[in-house]
């Protein structure tokens, strides 16, 4: 591990580069780059994720954490190759003050060349990805509404500012509940004709769950509000032939009745956030069935007609300060 | 023949039955109809080390349908303790997965335990009625996997119980039924003949699968990738640019308990027949027009029925025998100090066979073949050597470290790909030398991939055959390994050190045409 302090972009590339020599033939298979945009005190939380995913996904990992615009422009930077973070060949760098609104200068020269780019956000997500430019150079974008302040609102805007190549990791935390669901209808020819979703309102994964409902069954899903599960408590599906599928969470596992047979135990364990990521980072393509769901839960259509490509837009914090009190 | 494979075919066409499943959503896994799994000879080694813990992971990943359901048939006579703690020390010991003790209890909670012996038909009933009760209770709807984790001897004996039961009728039960059989397939090709007539005569050849584990690894599965995948390599694959290939399977320890069988069929009918063949069929196959189970089997098909064997055997195949020596910094028996083995046995521990392939990608090109007990090390891999340059335009002495440039299959351990090429020494004058650029699946990337028996027992679920040979296959295989048993019959095989790489004879084959096995 080589540590910089207020150093430089160019002195970043050529300690990785250097690093890389010495640690031999480490990595050497890159999939892809994973940019990790995180707040200061979620980078070990980030660290450990992209552990995690880097074992099945070999990357190189830029993690960029900006803080105190209003100071001093000051770049400091670790080098991890092997070792710690597992296979992944890592750079956390940290900026301050205007260096921080210019963190692609230092990031561009550190792309692995010729290889796709994921942008992760490890913290609240941008309103508008094209406003920063992290986002703009990537190829998949990964965000997490859940850690926005208003989750649903938060995942209507992603919606709003969707373009394909977007995931949020509220989606695949509804993997496991989805592949349940689904595979009830794998052996039977029933007509789905309604669907209950039981959660506290202001679980974003519940709206999602709506969303796909929605948008394969053309059935309008209703969602009853509970405070008595902190997550996405059941999802219910009533057939045309009058039998009723639900899938219950309890701790860990969950309660599959089916009209007819006896109830099922089936494990739903809560994944760790690294193993979330894993799964996005398997494709690197748009997902439509995501698109789907989120047009449909906000109300929204055409998802994935739009252009992929973002062109950044310069958004200056300062200059919206001044702006906002001038106002 | 034509049964639809609704799970399978769904997943194919994107899916017309389930409107929550399309060809485009990725993220969610294969999962079976609900099932049985039936496994006869549940308490045996294969069951407890392989079968049970990849039933776990399964259920620990998630993969298993609702109302999934295994029967375990045995005679019980394994010793202290339930079924239930012996299948649970063995899951635990076994599973790759984080253990975790709720998947474990209602996993187990859905395991059935029928004593019995083969010989009994009581005992079969007892099972059928077991199956018949789970099918409604379970809502399994018949449909069942019967999987033959016993002897060849008792194939016979199971199968008539299965006709004689109905449980093997699919017309009676509703479901779909599935058999399973493991290695060895026979031990000629009559043999293979008549036990694929047995196994035919009670399911339809499309419901049997036969488990050669190497297909169910990741790295085997790749060579499909690395082929057909790209077009760096197609090119290049074929006996204009390839000198020879060399598939080794080398193993650090003895036969261990195996003695018996061991000593009856050796090292080519044990792993050379099945193992080595179907990468043999992998690595030299044409492209088939789909991943289609059929396809990929009539292009394996195609390659086996055009593998030559040497005109003169005696010349063009080497056998050996450990002598006692050191491996791995401890002192190994001799083979036939080994426990049970006859002190006369001439059963070989080593073969090394050079075949061809009468194709017009691969006339000419040699494919040396080779597998060891007692090796230095375990390793199985496949080297592919390039011709070389057709001329170097280097002073002769510049260029006395550069080999063939090779491409190398590692399936195991340390799978990944290497490719080795020539480069130039770092100075002032133009030395060119050997340098391998090294693909490793990265660290986890191979601990968290499933095992195979993992990936197979779901395919078996699911009814995909794409990894499973089929009774032609084997058949053809047999038909490769015959000529060489009945030439070898009475031959005492060459000496080797255990820990050395085999005979010194088989150093002197390649020798003999001017190459020499790579240090695997």
């Amino acid at each position: 591990m080589i540590g910089l302090w207020d150093t430089t972009g160019n002195e970043v590339v050529k300690a990785l580069a250097a690093e890389r020599r010495s640690a031999g033939g480490v990595a050497s298979g890159l999939a892809l780059t994973l940019i990790a945009v995180v707040e200061e005190k979620k980078v070990r939380e980030a660290e450990a994720a992209a552990t995690i995913a880097a074992a099945a996904h070999p990357c190189r990992l830029l993690i960029v954490v900006r803080s105190d615009m209003e100071g001093r422009s000051r770049l400091d930077a670790e080098i991890v190759v092997g070792g710690r973070l597992g296979p992944a060949e890592a750079v956390v760098m940290r900026m301050y003050g205007r260096l921080a609104l210019h963190a692609e200068s230092v990031v561009m020269p550190l792309l692995a060349p010729d290889v796709p780019v994921v942008t992760w956000w490890h913290e609240e997500p941008p309103a508008m990805i094209a406003n920063d430019f992290l986002g703009v150079v990537a190829e998949r974008r990964i965000t997490d509404s859940a850690q926005a302040p208003d989750p649903v609102a938060a995942l209507k805007q992603r919606a709003v500012d969707y373009a394909p190549g977007d995931t949020d990791l509220t989606w695949t935390r509804i993997t496991l509940w989805r592949t349940l669901v689904a595979g009830a209808f794998d052996s039977t020819e029933a007509r789905v004709v309604g669907a209950k979703i039981v959660a506290p309102d202001r679980d974003p994964t519940a709206w999602l769950m709506l969303g796909w409902l929605k948008s394969r069954l053309g059935i309008e899903p209703t969602l009853e509000h509970t405070d008595r599960a902190p997550r996405l408590h059941s999802v219910e599906l009533q057939c045309e032939n009058g039998d009723c599928v639900r899938v219950t969470r309890e701790e860990g596992t969950a309660l599959f009745s089916r009209t007819g047979q006896e109830d099922r135990y089936m494990p739903l364990p809560k994944r760790p956030v690294g193993d979330e990521l894993a799964e996005e980072l398997r494709r690197l393509d748009a997902d439509q069935i995501y698109a789907d769901a989120l047009g449909a839960m906000a109300g929204l259509s055409g998802l994935d007609h739009r252009n992929p490509n973002r062109v950044h837009v310069w958004k200056d914090p300062a200059l919206a300060a001044i702006a906002g009190s001038a106002a | 023949m034509d049964r639809p494979l609704r799970t399978l075919q769904n997943w194919q066409d994107g899916n017309v039955g389930n409107p929550l499943r399309t060809a485009q959503d990725r993220r969610l896994p294969r999962i079976p109809e609900p099932c049985a799994l039936v496994i006869f000879g549940v308490t045996g080694d294969l069951s407890r080390k392989k079968l049970i813990p990849a039933v776990y992971d399964l259920a620990n990943r998630g993969l298993l349908p609702p109302g999934f359901v295994v029967v375990g048939f045995a005679r019980a006579d394994w010793g202290d303790g339930s079924f239930e703690s012996l299948a649970y020390a063995a899951a635990k010991k076994g599973a790759r997965t984080p253990w975790r003790e709720d998947v474990w209890q209602r996993l187990s909670s859905q395991f059935h335990f029928v004593p019995g012996s083969f010989d009994n038909e009581d005992d079969f009933d007892k099972l059928a009625e077991t199956l018949d009760d789970l099918r409604v209770r379970n809502g399994i709807a018949g449909n069942t996997a019967f999987y033959f984790s016993i002897p060849p001897a008792a194939f016979p004996l199971v199968l008539n119980q299965l006709n004689r039961t109905g449980m093997a009728d699919p017309s009676k039960t509703g479901g779909w039924r599935r058999v399973v059989v493991e290695k060895p397939f026979g031990h000629d090709f009559q043999s293979a003949v008549q036990l694929n007539q047995l196994v035919d005569d009670v399911f339809i050849p499309e419901d049997v699968f036969r488990i050669d584990h190497y297909l169910g690894k990741e790295t085997v599965q790749n060579i499909m990738a690395l082929r057909f995948a790209n077009s760096l390599f197609e090119p290049v694959w074929n006996s204009k640019y390839v000198d020879s290939v060399q598939i080794t399977m080398a193993e650090d320890v003895g036969i261990g308990t195996r003695a018996a069988f061991y000593d009856a069929s050796g090292a080519a009918r044990d792993v050379l027949q099945n193992h080595l063949l179907q990468l043999l069929a992998m690595i030299a196959m044409e492209e088939p027009t789909s991943f289609d189970p059929q396809e990929v089997r009539a292009e394996k098909l195609k390659v086996l029925k055009a593998i030559s064997l040497p005109a003169d055997i005696s010349t063009g195949s080497v056998r050996g025998q450990y002598l006692p020596g050191w491996v791995a910094g401890e002192r190994a028996v001799g083979y036939l100090e080994e426990p049970n083995i006859p002190a006369d046995s001439t059963t070989e521990t080593y073969a090394a066979v050079r075949l061809g392939i009468q194709n017009r990608r691969w006339a000419g090109v040699p494919f040396y073949v080779r597998v060891g007990k007692r090796m230095p090390r375990r390793v199985t891999e496949i080297a592919i050597l390039f011709k070389r340059a057709p001329h170097l335009p280097f002073d002769p002495a510049d260029v006395e470290m550069l080999g063939h440039n090779q491409l190398v299959v590692r399936v195991q351990p340390d799978e990944g790909v290497v490719l080795k090429f020539g480069s130039k020494v770092p100075g002032t004058s133009m030395e060119v030398r050997d340098i391998a650029m090294d693909f490793q699946y990265g660290e986890a990337f191979t601990e968290s991939s499933p095992e195979a028996y993992e990936r197979l027992v779901l395919d078996v679920l699911i009814g995909d055959r794409t990894l499973f040979p089929d009774a032609a296959e084997i058949e053809q295989s047999w038909r490769v390994i015959d000529p060489l048993e009945a030439a070898w019959a009475g031959q005492k095989p060459e000496p080797y050190r255990a820990g050395e790489w085999g005979p010194r004879a088989s150093d002197e084959m390649l020798a003999r045409e001017g190459r020499t096995w790579r240090r695997a």
